[in-house]
Protein backbone atom coordinates (compact mmCIF):
# COMPACT_ATOMS: atom_id res chain seq x y z
CA UNK A 1 0.00 0.00 0.00
CA UNK A 2 1.30 3.59 -1.03
CA UNK A 3 1.57 5.61 1.52
CA UNK A 4 1.54 9.64 0.53
CA UNK A 5 2.89 12.83 1.49
CA UNK A 6 0.76 15.32 3.24
CA UNK A 7 -0.15 17.17 0.04
CA UNK A 8 -3.51 19.05 0.08
CA UNK A 9 -4.89 21.70 -1.18
CA UNK A 10 -4.04 24.90 0.38
CA UNK A 11 -4.33 28.25 -2.24
CA UNK A 12 -0.63 28.84 -1.36
CA UNK A 13 2.21 30.88 -3.16
CA UNK A 14 3.85 27.55 -4.81
CA UNK A 15 0.47 26.43 -5.73
CA UNK A 16 -0.62 29.22 -7.49
CA UNK A 17 2.28 28.53 -9.63
CA UNK A 18 2.40 25.67 -12.33
CA UNK A 19 4.76 22.62 -10.85
CA UNK A 20 7.03 22.41 -13.88
CA UNK A 21 7.77 26.15 -13.14
CA UNK A 22 8.19 25.82 -9.91
CA UNK A 23 10.68 23.00 -10.16
CA UNK A 24 12.43 25.41 -12.76
CA UNK A 25 12.46 28.31 -10.05
CA UNK A 26 13.70 26.10 -7.47
CA UNK A 27 16.81 24.41 -9.19
CA UNK A 28 18.04 28.13 -10.36
CA UNK A 29 17.41 29.23 -6.39
CA UNK A 30 19.35 25.92 -4.78
CA UNK A 31 21.89 26.65 -7.42
CA UNK A 32 22.49 30.40 -7.06
CA UNK A 33 22.59 29.95 -2.87
CA UNK A 34 25.89 27.63 -3.37
CA UNK A 35 27.57 30.65 -5.20
CA UNK A 36 27.72 32.61 -1.81
CA UNK A 37 28.95 32.95 1.48
CA UNK A 38 28.48 36.88 1.81
CA UNK A 39 25.57 36.90 4.42
CA UNK A 40 23.92 39.84 2.85
CA UNK A 41 23.83 37.91 -0.56
CA UNK A 42 22.79 34.86 1.65
CA UNK A 43 19.94 36.86 3.54
CA UNK A 44 18.48 38.02 0.19
CA UNK A 45 17.83 34.03 -0.47
CA UNK A 46 16.94 33.48 3.07
CA UNK A 47 14.30 35.97 2.42
CA UNK A 48 12.79 34.92 -0.37
CA UNK A 49 12.53 31.38 1.19
CA UNK A 50 10.80 33.35 4.73
CA UNK A 51 8.24 34.23 1.81
CA UNK A 52 7.84 31.17 0.64
CA UNK A 53 7.13 29.26 3.91
CA UNK A 54 4.50 32.08 5.22
CA UNK A 55 2.68 32.14 2.55
CA UNK A 56 2.89 28.12 2.22
CA UNK A 57 -0.66 27.82 3.95
CA UNK A 58 1.13 24.86 5.55
CA UNK A 59 0.40 25.04 9.65
CA UNK A 60 2.65 24.47 12.04
CA UNK A 61 0.84 22.06 13.54
CA UNK A 62 0.97 19.26 10.40
CA UNK A 63 4.31 20.25 9.44
CA UNK A 64 5.89 20.16 13.07
CA UNK A 65 8.21 17.20 13.16
CA UNK A 66 9.92 18.23 9.75
CA UNK A 67 10.61 21.50 10.90
CA UNK A 68 11.64 20.50 14.40
CA UNK A 69 14.34 17.92 12.56
CA UNK A 70 15.48 20.98 9.99
CA UNK A 71 15.47 23.57 12.75
CA UNK A 72 17.73 21.19 15.20
CA UNK A 73 19.91 20.32 12.42
CA UNK A 74 20.24 23.70 11.30
CA UNK A 75 21.14 24.71 14.97
CA UNK A 76 23.33 22.47 15.73
CA UNK A 77 25.19 22.65 12.71
CA UNK A 78 25.45 26.29 12.89
CA UNK A 79 26.37 26.56 16.88
CA UNK A 80 28.97 23.58 16.51
CA UNK A 81 31.03 25.95 13.65
CA UNK A 82 30.74 28.83 15.85
CA UNK A 83 31.22 27.16 19.16
CA UNK A 84 34.49 25.39 17.37
CA UNK A 85 35.50 27.37 14.43
CA UNK A 86 36.83 24.50 12.46
CA UNK A 87 33.73 24.63 9.76
CA UNK A 88 34.73 27.52 8.53
CA UNK A 89 38.81 27.17 7.93
CA UNK A 90 37.77 26.63 3.87
CA UNK A 91 36.70 30.65 3.62
CA UNK A 92 38.72 32.09 5.92
CA UNK A 93 41.95 32.45 7.38
CA UNK A 94 42.12 35.22 9.94
CA UNK A 95 40.05 35.57 13.29
CA UNK A 96 39.76 38.53 14.81
CA UNK A 97 38.99 37.60 18.42
CA UNK A 98 36.21 39.87 20.44
CA UNK A 99 35.57 37.92 23.66
CA UNK A 100 37.74 35.10 25.04
CA UNK A 101 35.93 33.04 28.07
CA UNK A 102 37.90 30.43 29.84
CA UNK A 103 36.42 27.87 31.83
CA UNK A 104 37.87 28.31 35.62
CA UNK A 105 38.56 24.58 35.72
CA UNK A 106 41.27 22.05 33.88
CA UNK A 107 40.85 18.84 32.65
CA UNK A 108 44.12 16.84 32.37
CA UNK A 109 46.27 20.01 32.51
CA UNK A 110 43.40 21.30 29.57
CA UNK A 111 41.53 24.92 30.13
CA UNK A 112 38.36 24.68 28.03
CA UNK A 113 38.28 28.05 26.27
CA UNK A 114 35.81 29.83 23.81
CA UNK A 115 37.27 32.57 21.41
CA UNK A 116 34.48 34.68 19.74
CA UNK A 117 35.91 35.97 17.04
CA UNK A 118 33.84 38.50 14.10
CA UNK A 119 34.56 35.32 11.50
CA UNK A 120 32.87 32.71 13.64
CA UNK A 121 29.42 34.76 14.51
CA UNK A 122 29.18 35.99 10.91
CA UNK A 123 29.78 32.17 9.36
CA UNK A 124 27.57 30.93 11.52
CA UNK A 125 25.00 33.50 10.49
CA UNK A 126 25.60 32.21 6.74
CA UNK A 127 25.28 29.43 7.52
CA UNK A 128 21.98 29.22 9.09
CA UNK A 129 20.76 31.74 6.20
CA UNK A 130 22.00 29.52 3.91
CA UNK A 131 20.60 25.78 5.19
CA UNK A 132 17.75 27.76 6.16
CA UNK A 133 16.95 28.38 2.42
CA UNK A 134 17.98 25.33 0.83
CA UNK A 135 15.92 23.32 3.39
CA UNK A 136 12.69 25.08 3.75
CA UNK A 137 12.14 25.45 0.06
CA UNK A 138 12.90 21.57 -0.26
CA UNK A 139 10.63 20.58 2.51
CA UNK A 140 7.91 22.59 0.94
CA UNK A 141 7.27 20.58 -2.04
CA UNK A 142 5.84 17.21 -1.05
CA UNK A 143 3.45 19.31 1.09
CA UNK A 144 2.73 21.60 -1.80
CA UNK A 145 2.97 20.14 -5.16
CA UNK A 146 0.10 17.41 -6.19
CA UNK A 147 1.74 13.79 -6.06
CA UNK A 148 -0.40 13.64 -9.52
CA UNK A 149 1.38 16.26 -11.36
CA UNK A 150 4.91 15.08 -10.21
CA UNK A 151 5.23 12.86 -13.55
CA UNK A 152 3.83 15.83 -15.81
CA UNK A 153 5.86 18.42 -14.74
CA UNK A 154 9.38 16.36 -15.06
CA UNK A 155 8.09 15.56 -18.42
CA UNK A 156 7.61 19.50 -18.88
CA UNK A 157 11.09 19.46 -18.27
CA UNK A 158 12.22 17.92 -20.91
CA UNK A 159 12.96 14.46 -19.36
CA UNK A 160 12.10 11.32 -21.55
CA UNK A 161 8.64 9.73 -20.64
CA UNK A 162 10.19 7.10 -18.61
CA UNK A 163 12.65 9.07 -17.06
CA UNK A 164 9.68 11.30 -15.71
CA UNK A 165 7.78 8.54 -14.71
CA UNK A 166 10.36 7.11 -12.91
CA UNK A 167 10.77 10.32 -10.60
CA UNK A 168 7.16 10.05 -10.20
CA UNK A 169 7.13 6.91 -8.82
CA UNK A 170 10.27 7.63 -6.58
CA UNK A 171 8.63 10.72 -4.92
CA UNK A 172 5.63 8.17 -4.40
CA UNK A 173 7.81 5.49 -2.99
CA UNK A 174 9.87 7.99 -0.39
CA UNK A 175 7.29 7.81 2.61
CA UNK A 176 6.03 4.52 1.65
CA UNK A 177 9.63 2.90 2.25
CA UNK A 178 10.04 5.10 5.20
CA UNK A 179 7.12 3.59 6.67
CA UNK A 180 7.97 -0.30 5.71
CA UNK A 181 11.59 1.00 7.39
CA UNK A 182 9.55 1.68 11.00
CA UNK A 183 8.06 -1.57 10.18
CA UNK A 184 10.11 -3.68 10.02
CA UNK A 185 12.35 -1.61 12.46
CA UNK A 186 9.65 -2.38 14.49
CA UNK A 187 8.91 -6.12 14.03
CA UNK A 188 12.83 -6.71 14.63
CA UNK A 189 13.52 -4.57 17.76
CA UNK A 190 10.33 -6.86 19.14
CA UNK A 191 12.83 -9.97 18.00
CA UNK A 192 15.84 -7.85 20.65
CA UNK A 193 16.92 -6.10 17.74
CA UNK A 194 18.54 -2.96 18.46
CA UNK A 195 20.31 -1.14 15.56
CA UNK A 196 21.14 1.95 17.95
CA UNK A 197 23.15 -0.42 20.33
CA UNK A 198 25.82 -2.33 17.55
CA UNK A 199 28.67 -3.78 19.12
CA UNK A 200 31.42 -6.20 17.70
CA UNK A 201 34.00 -5.53 15.41
CA UNK A 202 33.00 -3.86 12.08
CA UNK A 203 32.07 -7.06 9.96
CA UNK A 204 30.27 -8.18 12.77
CA UNK A 205 28.56 -4.36 12.61
CA UNK A 206 27.66 -4.45 8.82
CA UNK A 207 26.16 -7.99 9.14
CA UNK A 208 24.17 -5.97 11.73
CA UNK A 209 22.54 -4.16 9.53
CA UNK A 210 21.10 -6.57 7.56
CA UNK A 211 17.93 -7.88 9.00
CA UNK A 212 17.07 -4.09 8.74
CA UNK A 213 18.03 -3.37 5.21
CA UNK A 214 17.55 -7.11 3.37
CA UNK A 215 13.62 -6.98 4.34
CA UNK A 216 13.28 -3.58 3.16
CA UNK A 217 14.56 -3.82 -0.33
CA UNK A 218 13.13 -7.30 -0.77
CA UNK A 219 9.86 -6.09 -0.04
CA UNK A 220 9.88 -3.18 -2.00
CA UNK A 221 11.20 -5.43 -5.15
CA UNK A 222 8.60 -8.59 -4.65
CA UNK A 223 5.76 -6.40 -3.74
CA UNK A 224 6.67 -3.96 -7.35
CA UNK A 225 5.11 -6.52 -9.80
CA UNK A 226 1.66 -5.18 -8.87
CA UNK A 227 2.63 -1.99 -10.01
CA UNK A 228 4.56 -3.60 -12.77
CA UNK A 229 1.43 -5.69 -13.96
CA UNK A 230 -0.89 -2.43 -13.93
CA UNK A 231 1.69 -0.34 -16.25
CA UNK A 232 1.96 -3.50 -18.87
CA UNK A 233 -1.75 -3.71 -18.84
CA UNK A 234 -2.02 0.15 -19.94
CA UNK A 235 0.78 -0.82 -22.52
CA UNK A 236 3.15 1.44 -20.50
CA UNK A 237 5.94 2.58 -23.11
CA UNK A 238 4.22 0.71 -26.03
CA UNK A 239 4.71 4.42 -27.77
CA UNK A 240 4.20 8.04 -26.83
CA UNK A 241 2.87 8.72 -23.64
CA UNK A 242 -0.31 10.70 -22.99
CA UNK A 243 -0.94 12.55 -19.62
CA UNK A 244 -4.41 12.83 -17.59
CA UNK A 245 -3.36 15.99 -16.77
CA UNK A 246 -2.25 19.01 -18.92
CA UNK A 247 -0.36 21.85 -17.46
CA UNK A 248 -0.45 25.08 -18.75
CA UNK A 249 2.10 27.80 -18.35
CA UNK A 250 -0.03 31.30 -17.72
CA UNK A 251 1.93 34.61 -18.10
CA UNK A 252 2.61 33.81 -13.99
CA UNK A 253 4.59 31.30 -14.52
CA UNK A 254 6.60 32.47 -17.31
CA UNK A 255 7.73 35.80 -14.27
CA UNK A 256 8.61 32.72 -12.31
CA UNK A 257 10.84 31.27 -14.44
CA UNK A 258 12.42 34.33 -15.76
CA UNK A 259 13.20 35.71 -11.86
CA UNK A 260 14.51 32.04 -11.28
CA UNK A 261 16.96 32.21 -14.46
CA UNK A 262 17.53 36.25 -13.62
CA UNK A 263 18.79 34.95 -10.33
CA UNK A 264 20.73 32.33 -11.42
CA UNK A 265 22.99 34.48 -14.27
CA UNK A 266 22.75 36.83 -11.83
CA UNK A 267 24.45 34.91 -9.46
CA UNK A 268 26.88 33.53 -11.38
CA UNK A 269 27.71 37.10 -13.00
CA UNK A 270 28.47 38.48 -9.46
CA UNK A 271 30.61 35.48 -8.31
CA UNK A 272 33.19 35.42 -11.57
CA UNK A 273 33.33 38.70 -10.78
CA UNK A 274 34.69 38.35 -6.89
CA UNK A 275 31.01 39.46 -5.12
CA UNK A 276 29.82 37.30 -2.69
CA UNK A 277 32.96 35.71 -1.39
CA UNK A 278 32.72 35.86 2.64
CA UNK A 279 32.46 39.21 4.20
CA UNK A 280 32.55 40.15 7.53
CA UNK A 281 31.03 44.06 8.59
CA UNK A 282 33.82 46.42 9.63
CA UNK A 283 32.36 47.88 12.29
CA UNK A 284 32.35 44.04 13.69
CA UNK A 285 36.06 43.97 13.44
CA UNK A 286 37.08 47.40 14.75
CA UNK A 287 35.85 45.66 18.22
CA UNK A 288 38.28 43.48 17.70
CA UNK A 289 41.05 43.09 20.94
CA UNK B 1 17.22 4.14 -23.83
CA UNK B 2 14.40 3.88 -25.81
CA UNK B 3 12.99 6.88 -26.46
CA UNK B 4 15.66 9.37 -25.91
CA UNK B 5 18.07 11.45 -28.10
CA UNK B 6 21.01 10.33 -26.83
CA UNK B 7 22.86 12.84 -29.54
CA UNK B 8 21.10 15.41 -28.63
CA UNK B 9 22.08 14.55 -24.68
CA UNK B 10 25.65 14.54 -25.52
CA UNK B 11 25.29 17.54 -27.56
CA UNK B 12 23.71 19.61 -24.49
CA UNK B 13 26.72 18.37 -22.05
CA UNK B 14 29.46 19.33 -25.07
CA UNK B 15 27.81 22.89 -24.56
CA UNK B 16 27.82 22.96 -20.93
CA UNK B 17 31.86 22.15 -21.39
CA UNK B 18 32.45 24.83 -24.25
CA UNK B 19 30.31 27.72 -21.81
CA UNK B 20 32.47 26.06 -18.88
CA UNK B 21 35.65 26.95 -21.64
CA UNK B 22 34.35 30.33 -22.58
CA UNK B 23 34.25 31.30 -18.88
CA UNK B 24 37.60 30.28 -17.97
CA UNK B 25 39.08 32.26 -20.72
CA UNK B 26 37.22 35.29 -21.05
CA UNK B 27 36.48 35.25 -17.41
CA UNK B 28 40.03 36.66 -16.34
CA UNK B 29 39.82 39.61 -18.71
CA UNK B 30 36.41 40.47 -16.72
CA UNK B 31 38.04 39.73 -13.37
CA UNK B 32 42.15 39.06 -12.91
CA UNK B 33 42.04 37.64 -9.28
CA UNK B 34 38.69 35.13 -10.52
CA UNK B 35 39.19 31.72 -9.14
CA UNK B 36 36.79 29.32 -11.00
CA UNK B 37 36.91 26.98 -7.73
CA UNK B 38 35.30 30.03 -5.63
CA UNK B 39 32.24 29.88 -7.95
CA UNK B 40 30.73 26.37 -7.57
CA UNK B 41 30.94 26.26 -11.12
CA UNK B 42 33.14 23.48 -11.28
CA UNK B 43 30.24 21.45 -9.51
CA UNK B 44 28.58 21.41 -12.79
CA UNK B 45 31.37 21.13 -15.11
CA UNK B 46 32.13 17.96 -13.74
CA UNK B 47 28.64 17.27 -13.51
CA UNK B 48 28.86 17.44 -17.41
CA UNK B 49 31.85 15.68 -17.65
CA UNK B 50 30.87 12.43 -15.51
CA UNK B 51 27.22 12.73 -17.66
CA UNK B 52 29.68 12.41 -20.91
CA UNK B 53 31.67 9.43 -19.47
CA UNK B 54 28.29 7.57 -19.02
CA UNK B 55 27.12 8.61 -22.43
CA UNK B 56 30.75 7.14 -24.08
CA UNK B 57 30.11 4.45 -22.20
CA UNK B 58 26.08 3.67 -23.41
CA UNK B 59 27.74 4.86 -27.20
CA UNK B 60 30.18 2.15 -27.50
CA UNK B 61 27.72 -0.66 -26.61
CA UNK B 62 24.36 0.43 -26.97
CA UNK B 63 23.24 -2.32 -28.84
CA UNK B 64 23.70 -4.48 -26.23
CA UNK B 65 20.20 -5.41 -24.73
CA UNK B 66 21.15 -4.36 -21.24
CA UNK B 67 20.61 -1.01 -21.93
CA UNK B 68 16.89 -1.56 -22.65
CA UNK B 69 14.32 0.33 -20.57
CA UNK B 70 10.88 -1.28 -19.97
CA UNK B 71 8.07 -1.23 -17.80
CA UNK B 72 10.12 -3.23 -15.11
CA UNK B 73 13.10 -1.21 -15.20
CA UNK B 74 11.30 1.98 -14.85
CA UNK B 75 9.22 0.83 -11.60
CA UNK B 76 13.09 -0.61 -9.97
CA UNK B 77 14.53 2.67 -10.87
CA UNK B 78 12.30 4.27 -8.64
CA UNK B 79 12.23 2.09 -6.31
CA UNK B 80 16.09 2.02 -5.88
CA UNK B 81 16.03 5.26 -5.66
CA UNK B 82 13.68 5.89 -3.02
CA UNK B 83 15.21 3.27 -0.97
CA UNK B 84 18.67 5.00 -1.87
CA UNK B 85 17.26 8.27 -0.30
CA UNK B 86 15.10 6.58 2.72
CA UNK B 87 18.19 4.84 4.05
CA UNK B 88 20.64 7.60 3.14
CA UNK B 89 18.79 9.70 4.80
CA UNK B 90 18.03 7.37 7.84
CA UNK B 91 21.55 5.89 7.73
CA UNK B 92 24.18 9.31 7.69
CA UNK B 93 24.11 10.09 11.06
CA UNK B 94 20.87 12.03 11.28
CA UNK B 95 18.82 10.07 12.45
CA UNK B 96 20.35 6.73 13.51
CA UNK B 97 24.51 7.21 14.07
CA UNK B 98 25.91 4.37 12.39
CA UNK B 99 29.04 3.87 14.62
CA UNK B 100 32.36 4.85 12.85
CA UNK B 101 35.59 2.57 13.55
CA UNK B 102 38.71 3.92 13.65
CA UNK B 103 37.92 6.91 11.19
CA UNK B 104 35.81 4.51 9.20
CA UNK B 105 32.57 5.92 8.76
CA UNK B 106 30.02 3.53 7.55
CA UNK B 107 27.40 4.12 4.89
CA UNK B 108 25.58 1.06 4.57
CA UNK B 109 23.24 2.63 1.84
CA UNK B 110 25.70 2.04 -0.70
CA UNK B 111 25.22 -1.22 -0.94
CA UNK B 112 21.54 -0.21 -3.08
CA UNK B 113 22.84 1.24 -5.99
CA UNK B 114 25.59 -1.31 -5.96
CA UNK B 115 22.93 -4.59 -6.24
CA UNK B 116 19.88 -2.37 -8.04
CA UNK B 117 22.91 -2.17 -10.72
CA UNK B 118 24.08 -5.76 -10.62
CA UNK B 119 20.41 -7.28 -10.43
CA UNK B 120 18.69 -5.13 -13.20
CA UNK B 121 21.10 -3.13 -15.10
CA UNK B 122 23.56 -0.45 -15.51
CA UNK B 123 20.37 2.08 -16.47
CA UNK B 124 18.53 1.16 -13.01
CA UNK B 125 22.15 0.92 -11.25
CA UNK B 126 22.95 4.95 -12.55
CA UNK B 127 19.42 5.77 -12.03
CA UNK B 128 19.46 4.66 -8.56
CA UNK B 129 22.60 5.85 -7.54
CA UNK B 130 22.31 9.45 -9.07
CA UNK B 131 18.75 10.22 -8.20
CA UNK B 132 18.77 8.58 -5.12
CA UNK B 133 21.62 10.57 -3.14
CA UNK B 134 19.70 13.97 -4.88
CA UNK B 135 16.94 12.86 -2.92
CA UNK B 136 18.60 11.67 0.03
CA UNK B 137 20.66 14.88 0.21
CA UNK B 138 17.32 16.83 -0.45
CA UNK B 139 15.57 14.98 2.69
CA UNK B 140 18.81 15.97 5.09
CA UNK B 141 18.67 19.50 4.17
CA UNK B 142 22.68 18.82 2.86
CA UNK B 143 22.01 21.16 -0.27
CA UNK B 144 23.22 19.94 -3.11
CA UNK B 145 26.21 18.08 -4.01
CA UNK B 146 26.06 17.40 -7.99
CA UNK B 147 29.23 15.78 -8.76
CA UNK B 148 28.84 13.56 -6.11
CA UNK B 149 25.13 12.02 -7.28
CA UNK B 150 26.78 11.66 -10.55
CA UNK B 151 29.44 9.48 -8.82
CA UNK B 152 27.00 7.58 -7.03
CA UNK B 153 25.32 6.74 -10.32
CA UNK B 154 28.24 5.46 -11.61
CA UNK B 155 28.79 3.20 -8.87
CA UNK B 156 25.45 2.00 -9.72
CA UNK B 157 26.02 1.77 -13.02
CA UNK B 158 29.68 0.27 -12.95
CA UNK B 159 27.84 -2.50 -11.00
CA UNK B 160 25.36 -2.99 -13.74
CA UNK B 161 27.83 -2.95 -16.74
CA UNK B 162 28.68 -6.85 -16.19
CA UNK B 163 25.04 -7.53 -17.75
CA UNK B 164 27.07 -6.31 -21.20
CA UNK B 165 29.57 -9.42 -20.85
CA UNK B 166 28.33 -12.82 -22.37
CA UNK B 167 31.19 -14.53 -20.70
CA UNK B 168 30.73 -13.54 -17.01
CA UNK B 169 33.51 -15.44 -15.06
CA UNK B 170 35.90 -14.05 -17.53
CA UNK B 171 35.34 -10.44 -17.45
CA UNK B 172 34.98 -10.77 -13.52
CA UNK B 173 38.23 -11.61 -13.62
CA UNK B 174 39.37 -8.73 -15.72
CA UNK B 175 37.21 -6.86 -13.31
CA UNK B 176 39.06 -8.34 -10.51
CA UNK B 177 42.65 -7.75 -12.04
CA UNK B 178 42.05 -3.62 -12.86
CA UNK B 179 40.63 -3.44 -9.06
CA UNK B 180 43.90 -5.27 -7.75
CA UNK B 181 45.77 -2.11 -9.58
CA UNK B 182 43.66 0.22 -8.13
CA UNK B 183 43.69 -0.53 -4.46
CA UNK B 184 47.18 -1.02 -4.95
CA UNK B 185 48.26 2.41 -6.39
CA UNK B 186 45.90 4.27 -3.51
CA UNK B 187 47.11 2.40 -1.10
CA UNK B 188 50.63 2.48 -2.07
CA UNK B 189 49.57 6.73 -2.27
CA UNK B 190 48.87 6.16 1.19
CA UNK B 191 51.94 4.44 2.58
CA UNK B 192 54.16 7.54 1.28
CA UNK B 193 51.72 9.68 2.66
CA UNK B 194 50.68 9.00 6.02
CA UNK B 195 50.83 12.27 8.23
CA UNK B 196 47.51 13.40 5.91
CA UNK B 197 44.27 14.26 6.83
CA UNK B 198 41.31 11.75 6.27
CA UNK B 199 39.18 14.17 4.65
CA UNK B 200 35.99 12.23 5.50
CA UNK B 201 35.79 11.81 9.20
CA UNK B 202 34.07 13.83 11.86
CA UNK B 203 33.99 13.69 15.24
CA UNK B 204 32.29 16.58 16.43
CA UNK B 205 32.21 15.68 20.25
CA UNK B 206 36.11 15.62 19.71
CA UNK B 207 36.39 19.37 17.87
CA UNK B 208 37.16 16.87 14.90
CA UNK B 209 36.37 18.20 11.55
CA UNK B 210 37.79 16.14 8.31
CA UNK B 211 41.30 16.89 9.94
CA UNK B 212 42.40 14.19 12.23
CA UNK B 213 45.60 12.36 10.61
CA UNK B 214 44.71 9.32 8.82
CA UNK B 215 44.70 6.25 10.47
CA UNK B 216 46.25 2.92 9.73
CA UNK B 217 42.80 1.43 9.50
CA UNK B 218 41.55 4.10 6.66
CA UNK B 219 43.97 4.06 4.87
CA UNK B 220 44.37 0.20 4.56
CA UNK B 221 40.47 -0.14 4.18
CA UNK B 222 41.00 -0.46 0.45
CA UNK B 223 43.13 -3.31 1.12
CA UNK B 224 40.82 -4.65 3.91
CA UNK B 225 37.81 -4.18 1.40
CA UNK B 226 39.66 -6.30 -1.33
CA UNK B 227 40.45 -8.59 0.90
CA UNK B 228 36.96 -9.40 1.64
CA UNK B 229 35.68 -9.36 -1.73
CA UNK B 230 38.86 -11.68 -2.81
CA UNK B 231 37.38 -14.05 0.21
CA UNK B 232 34.15 -13.86 -1.28
CA UNK B 233 35.12 -14.76 -4.80
CA UNK B 234 36.87 -18.22 -3.49
CA UNK B 235 34.03 -18.99 -0.91
CA UNK B 236 31.47 -18.83 -3.99
CA UNK B 237 33.73 -19.79 -7.00
CA UNK B 238 31.26 -22.03 -8.17
CA UNK B 239 28.15 -18.88 -7.89
CA UNK B 240 29.79 -16.86 -10.51
CA UNK B 241 26.16 -14.83 -10.24
CA UNK B 242 26.87 -13.84 -6.89
CA UNK B 243 31.04 -13.21 -7.36
CA UNK B 244 30.52 -11.32 -10.05
CA UNK B 245 27.60 -8.90 -8.07
CA UNK B 246 30.63 -8.13 -5.44
CA UNK B 247 33.46 -7.81 -7.42
CA UNK B 248 31.71 -5.63 -9.94
CA UNK B 249 30.64 -3.55 -7.47
CA UNK B 250 34.00 -2.78 -5.93
CA UNK B 251 35.07 -1.42 -9.79
CA UNK B 252 32.07 0.63 -9.48
CA UNK B 253 33.15 1.89 -6.11
CA UNK B 254 36.35 2.24 -7.09
CA UNK B 255 35.52 4.12 -10.22
CA UNK B 256 32.64 6.33 -8.45
CA UNK B 257 34.04 7.27 -5.84
CA UNK B 258 37.56 7.79 -7.75
CA UNK B 259 35.39 9.98 -9.95
CA UNK B 260 34.02 12.48 -6.91
CA UNK B 261 37.37 12.70 -5.48
CA UNK B 262 39.48 13.55 -8.08
CA UNK B 263 37.03 16.26 -9.26
CA UNK B 264 37.98 17.94 -5.77
CA UNK B 265 41.53 18.27 -7.18
CA UNK B 266 39.76 21.11 -9.37
CA UNK B 267 36.66 21.83 -7.33
CA UNK B 268 38.35 22.36 -3.84
CA UNK B 269 41.61 22.84 -4.47
CA UNK B 270 43.04 19.28 -3.04
CA UNK B 271 46.09 17.99 -4.25
CA UNK B 272 46.32 14.75 -5.82
CA UNK B 273 47.52 13.42 -2.62
CA UNK B 274 44.82 14.60 -0.40
CA UNK B 275 42.01 13.51 -3.40
CA UNK B 276 43.10 9.86 -3.09
CA UNK B 277 44.24 9.15 0.39
CA UNK B 278 42.54 12.20 2.34
CA UNK B 279 38.97 11.54 0.75
CA UNK B 280 38.73 8.27 -1.78
CA UNK B 281 40.50 6.15 0.64
CA UNK B 282 38.18 6.55 3.72
CA UNK B 283 34.80 6.59 1.39
CA UNK B 284 35.84 3.76 -1.24
CA UNK B 285 37.40 1.52 1.39
CA UNK B 286 34.75 0.79 4.08
CA UNK B 287 32.36 0.85 0.68
CA UNK B 288 34.05 -2.19 -0.39
CA UNK B 289 33.05 -3.78 3.08
CA UNK B 290 29.75 -3.51 2.22
CA UNK B 291 29.91 -4.78 -1.40
CA UNK B 292 31.80 -7.89 0.29
CA UNK B 293 28.60 -8.38 3.03
CA UNK B 294 25.71 -6.79 1.93
CA UNK B 295 25.58 -7.18 -1.77
CA UNK B 296 25.98 -11.03 -1.75
CA UNK B 297 23.04 -11.08 1.21
CA UNK B 298 20.56 -8.72 -1.48
CA UNK B 299 21.92 -11.27 -4.41
CA UNK B 300 20.87 -14.30 -2.34
CA UNK B 301 17.78 -12.93 -1.25
CA UNK B 302 16.87 -11.54 -4.20
CA UNK B 303 17.70 -14.83 -6.19
CA UNK B 304 15.22 -16.97 -3.88
CA UNK B 305 12.27 -14.39 -4.59
CA UNK B 306 12.77 -15.25 -7.92
CA UNK B 307 13.15 -18.46 -7.56
CA UNK B 308 8.88 -18.43 -5.77
CA UNK B 309 7.79 -16.15 -7.97
CA UNK B 310 9.35 -17.60 -11.22
CA UNK B 311 10.20 -13.87 -12.50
Amino acid sequence: MLVTWRYRERNSLIQGFDPSAWFIFYFCFVISTLFFWDVRFLAFFAIIALVVVLRSGITFRESRRTWLFIGAFITFFALLTFLTGRGGVEVYVEEHILRTYQAGFEIFGWRPTLNISAERIIFALGQLARVFSLASTTILIPYSINPAHYGVAFRRLGLPDKIAYAMDLTMRFIPTFGRDFQLTMDAQKARGYELEKLQGGLIAQVRKLAPILVPVTIRAISGSEDIIDAMDLRAFGTGPRTWLIQLNYRPRDYALMAFGVAVLFGSLGLSLFGYGQFWVPPALLKLAM
Amino acid sequence: MNGTKPTSVALSLIAVLVVFILVAWLGPSLNPDLQLDETALLRFVFVAIGLLIVFAVYWFTRQNAAWTVGTREVVYMAIGAALYAVFSYLFNGTVFVVPSVSQVSLRPAISIPMFFGYAFGPVVGFFTGAVGNMFGDALTGFGLSPQWSVANGLVGMISGMAALYIDKKKAMNSVLYISTGLAAVATLLWIFNRDLSNMMFFDPDAGIFGDATISAFAGLSAVVGFVLVLLVRMFFKDNVDLASAVIWSMLGNFIGIGFAALSDIWINGFSPSVAIVGEFLPAAGPNMIFAAILVPLLVGAYNSVQRQTGR
